[in-house]
């Protein structure tokens, strides 16, 4: 059977016992990740660590299953483009994780920001007062005997 | 005038002058897309948990067992995907067969053990409105699920075409099944990524 050029030097030739491997690394790489969480480090390291497990198994995958090692130049620049793309998800973000401590919990909210929360809470407590403002005034005048 | 186009000579010239076929810069470029939406959800994930005043262990209310089970199942179906394109290389179609066929039973074993997991979570009550961890614990874990059935309609349409003899002989024939071993390894990586994430970290 004929092939036309272009699907056979676009064919990457199998490596069996590299595939076996590469099997074997993943599976002791996925024993690591969870002796990982076992061990209790502090969050900090536990992330970095179980996160840079996680790469090294996807690199595995990536090189030699998907066949990225050696692959066309034209799909490592898709990619690397890919890859752009994604880290500008994640400059904002960088930002967001510098701060995040200082601003999730409300008292520190009130405290970076004293003027802006007070106000914000106040408004909340007029809406929310708001509609219990004539019942309030109903049981006063009962309480006095009036109508 | 232009000549008329012939599709018959389209596709078995698809050269698109870089050494890549065009259907394979094309499963490239949509694993791009894909890459970029799990980009988001995992961006998502992080400012989540970056912003939450507190956020579980994962093994805390997580099923970690049934999860790192999963984790076998899908390396061992990357390898089996992997066995299935070496096999069909070798133009060994029973070995081609056998291995798809083993690629397809894992995924379907990957549905089965998650379905366990969800059914346990929807008992207890818990669902995507318990919380924010719940929230995108469901939606990412979903995703991929939906990923695995894509991805066993498309083993499972490439295990159906090699009993076609028009489709076995076919000269693309190969590139469709790497084409499938492309996106199967690129749903492996994503669950790399999701069972420490969710499940462990």
């Amino acid at each position: 059977m004929s092939k036309t050029p272009d699907v056979q030097h676009d064919e990457h030739r199998p490596n069996v016992a590299l595939y076996v491997k590469v099997f074997g690394a993943l599976m002791v790489l996925t024993l690591v990740t969870v002796a990982i969480s076992k061990v209790h480090l502090p969050r900090t390291q536990a992330i970095g660590l179980g996160l840079f497990v996680a790469s090294v198994k996807a690199f595995l995958v990536g090189a030699l299953f998907m066949h990225l090692w050696g692959e066309n130049k034209l799909i490592h620049r898709a990619l690397w483009l890919t890859v752009g793309c994604a880290a500008i998800l994640v400059i904002p973000m960088i930002d967001f994780i510098m701060v995040a401590k200082n601003v999730t919990s409300p008292p520190d909210v009130a405290a970076q920001h004293p003027g802006g929360h007070s106000e914000s809470v106040n408004e909340t407590h007029k809406l929310d007062a708001a509609p219990e403002a004539p019942k309030a005034e109903k049981a006063a005048k009962k309480a006095k005997g009036g109508h | 005038m232009s000549q008329p186009l012939n599709p018959a000579a389209f596709m078995n010239n698809a050269d698109t002058h870089s050494g890549v076929t065009n259907a394979k810069l094309g499963v490239w470029l949509f694993l791009a897309s894909e890459i970029m939406l799990f980009a988001t959800l995992f961006t998502s994930y992080i400012v989540l948990r970056m912003g939450a005043t507190s956020w579980p262990w994962g093994w805390d209310v997580l099923n970690v067992p049934l999860a790192t089970l999963n984790t076998v199942i899908l390396i061992t179906s990357s390898v089996t995907i992997v066995m299935a394109y070496a096999k069909a290389y070798d133009k060994d179609k029973g070995g081609f067969q056998k291995w798809m066929a083993a690629t397809i039973l894992l995924s379907l074993g990957f549905l089965v053990v998650k379905g366990f997991e969800y059914g346990h979570e929807f008992a207890l009550g818990i669902g995507p409105h318990t919380s924010v961890f719940y929230a995108i614990y469901f939606t990412m874990t979903g995703l991929h699920g939906i990923h695995i059935l894509g991805g066993i309609a498309l083993n499972g349409g490439l295990l159906y075409m090699s009993s076609v003899e028009e489709h076995w002989t076919h000269p693309l024939f190969l590139g469709r099944v790497e084409g499938a071993g492309l996106y199967w390894h690129f749903v492996d990586i994503v669950w790399i990524f999701l069972f420490p994430a969710l499940y462990l970290l």
